[in-house]
């Protein structure tokens, strides 16, 4: 039993939280300790794994799930639609 | 501070779309209170025809002098409160109708964050100047028919015979000369102008609408009652078909025309496609983020969307009126305008108006022999529209992955499933609501409209129409006030949309509205309208 709640715990997949935006010019994830920016997503997403390797070692999993700043959508065209995209980035990237 | 949707109840207290369902509920649970004999909604001020003074043998039946201009529903319809709101008069309603909406979406707006003093003087001014377009509208020679000048007994007169329409016409007018003339004027009242919220929650009062067009018709007669309840279940099912045109046959088009005649980048194709085909701002955004565009993407094409929109507006009621189809197909009609409109608010402005123009116009083509109901054509065209916003968020959800996990590879990265929940229209969630428990009402202790019911649907209308038809129309002529505010015409001249402007063009009016105009004759045509003259006699169709 004791086992198995060993097995689960480890197999357990962590998930942090951030916010996406785009300035314009870079996409920006971040959170209240780590803040990384990118000119793509797949950049981003490289970096993000690099700042955060301490956190899925021994085999482990992380979720870094990305909620979009809908607030980089002008006031105007919120009311049609006030949700850009959320994303999942899954840690370690699989190549 | 971020505006995140991280969980299912993300954005209820905090976005337009969830205040419209707020606002919308609100006075639909009041108007239900009549059941219990309680009318908490008979304030509302609403228009009459009228003029000046009156003609020598002239009665106030159809058309009143200036003074009885405006009036409380609930002087003519509340079973319990009549003598009450009848001294009102026209302005105590207009000021009491004034300050309770003021209340209400002020309260949304400083859920919502927004600069609640600029959100006040804005929408004071929106409020008042609308009640005076509202006003003029209403004059006889823009809003009289031939057969309300006979039926008032009025000598033979000229007049444009616009029914309602003209008032959204000049609200339409007012608001595009303030958009494009008065900019910075224009810039200060887009804190309150907004004619998603307004028209999102005008889509909740048709929704008592719906649900009360067979209790309206069953005074008339059972027989109407029931027909027009099955003609609204028929509409609904029909206006599936505008799904499967939208997103199978428009949104291929259109991209295939982006990418191979006008050489447009993937991204920009898509939304673009999305934007022209499906649902207008909302389609170009939520299409933006499933193909991880950059946001100013989606930016561009939502400018482009709200100025065709507006023309589209403007251009089409009168053609499906008084061209094709007619009023020998109504339903044809108002359902290719929904398919053919982007944005809601657009396109249920549109339905209004070729609402309001179809009905005038069949009524003085029969002699006054034939009245449609009224509302139901708006019907047709929302019923289409709905359709085709409530999968939006699958669609996006579906474009994400083939973009994610094939086109544009990005190692590691899962799209979550709650994006569909995140992109659902919540105003239909109030719409269905309001249908259903009116549809109930009539069915269950209604009893379907005939005579042991009659008491039921008595007090069921007392509550209804004020909603249906006041607050309704008063939420469509801010809509169509604020369209023409925010409304900018230059942006069509700015260079670096040209490649856009023209597939827009072309695609807009050389495929979608003739492709939308035979898919609702194929669905559409040969359903058939009540003639509320008649009482308990044929159904009178196209």
């Amino acid at each position: 039993m004791n086992k198995l709640v060993k097995m689960f715990r480890k197999n357990q997949i962590k998930t942090l939280d951030m916010v996406l935006t785009h300035d314009g010019e870079n996409w920006i994830a971040s959170n209240k300790t780590i803040k990384q920016v990118a000119s793509s997503l797949g950049e981003l997403d490289l970096k993000i794994e690099n700042a955060l390797r301490d956190e899925f070692a021994d085999g482990k999993r992380l979720n870094v799930f990305m909620a979009f700043d809908n607030e980089a959508i002008p006031m105007w065209i919120r009311p049609y639609m006030n949700h850009y995209f959320n994303r999942i980035l899954v840690l370690p990237i699989q190549r | 501070m971020s505006k995140i949707q991280r969980f299912w109840y993300s954005g209820m207290l905090s976005t337009e779309d969830w205040w419209a369902v707020w606002l919308g509920l609100a006075f639909f649970s009041l108007g239900l209170l009549t059941l219990l004999g309680i009318d908490l909604v008979g304030w509302i001020a609403y228009p009459s025809k009228w003029v000046f003074s009156m003609p020598e043998g002239a009665i106030s039946k159809k058309i009143v002098t200036i003074d009885k201009a405006f009036y409380p529903l609930g002087g003519k319809y509340s079973l319990t409160a009549r003598d009450m709101y009848q001294s009102l008069g026209p302005i105590g309603s207009i000021l009491v109708t004034y300050i309770i909406f003021t209340i209400a979406t002020m309260t949304g707006a400083y859920f919502q964050k927004w600069d609640v003093k600029r959100y006040f003087i804005g929408w004071t001014f929106i409020f008042f100047v609308t009640y005076l377009v509202w006003f003029i509208g209403h004059h006889a020679f823009f809003a009289a028919s031939a057969v309300d000048l006979k039926k008032s007994h009025f000598p033979a007169m000229f007049t444009l015979s616009l029914g309602g329409g003209a008032s959204f016409i000049l609200a339409l007018m007012v608001g595009l000369i303030i958009g494009n003339f008065f900019k910075p004027l224009a810039r200060y009242l887009s804190e309150a102008a907004k004619p998603e919220w307004f028209i999102k929650t005008a889509i909740v009062f048709l929704g008592v609408k719906v649900g009360y067009l067979p209790i309206k018709a069953a005074a008339t007669s059972e027989k109407i009652g029931h027909a027009l309840a099955d003609l609204t279940l028929d509409l609904f099912i029909a206006g599936a078909a505008a799904t499967i045109v939208a997103y199978l046959i428009f949104w291929p088009g259109v991209y295939t025309i982006s990418r191979l005649i006008f050489k447009l980048p993937r991204k920009t194709a898509a939304v673009l496609a999305s934007a022209i085909s499906i649902c207008g701002v909302s389609a170009a955004v939520a299409t933006g983020g499933a193909v991880r565009a950059r946001p100013v993407v989606s930016i561009m094409v939502s400018s482009l969307v709200v100025v065709y929109a507006v023309i589209e507006l403007v251009i089409l009621p009168g053609i499906f009126t008084h061209i094709w189809p007619g009023i020998k197909d109504p339903m044809v009609a108002g359902a290719a305008m929904g398919m053919a409109v982007k944005t809601d608010g657009a396109d249920a402005a549109a339905g209004e108006l070729l609402d309001e123009f179809m009905r005038t116009k069949m009524e003085e083509t029969s002699n006054g022999t034939v009245i449609w109901p009224e509302g139901i054509i708006t019907v047709s065209a929302v019923m289409t529209k709905i359709w085709i916003d409530m999968f939006i968020g699958l669609w996006a959800f579906l474009l994400a992955m083939i973009w994610v996990y094939k086109i544009e590879r990005q190692e590691g990265e899962k799209v979550p499933f709650s994006e569909v929940w995140f992109r659902f229209p919540k105003f239909v969630l109030g719409y269905f609501i309001a249908w259903f428990v009116y549809l109930g009402i009539f069915f269950g202790p209604g009893h379907g409209g005939s005579a042991e019911g009659m008491s039921v649907l008595k007090a069921a209308e007392a509550g209804a129409v004020p909603v249906e038809k006041g607050m309704r129309k008063l939420f469509f002529m801010l809509t169509f006030m604020s369209l023409g505010i925010i409304t900018d015409f230059k942006k069509l001249a700015e260079a670096q949309f040209s490649k856009m402007v023209w597939v827009y063009f072309i695609a807009l009016f050389f495929f979608i509205i003739p492709v939308a105009s035979i898919i609702a004759y194929l669905f559409h045509h040969g359903m058939t309208l009540p003639n509320m003259a008649a009482p308990g006699s044929a159904l009178f169709g196209g």
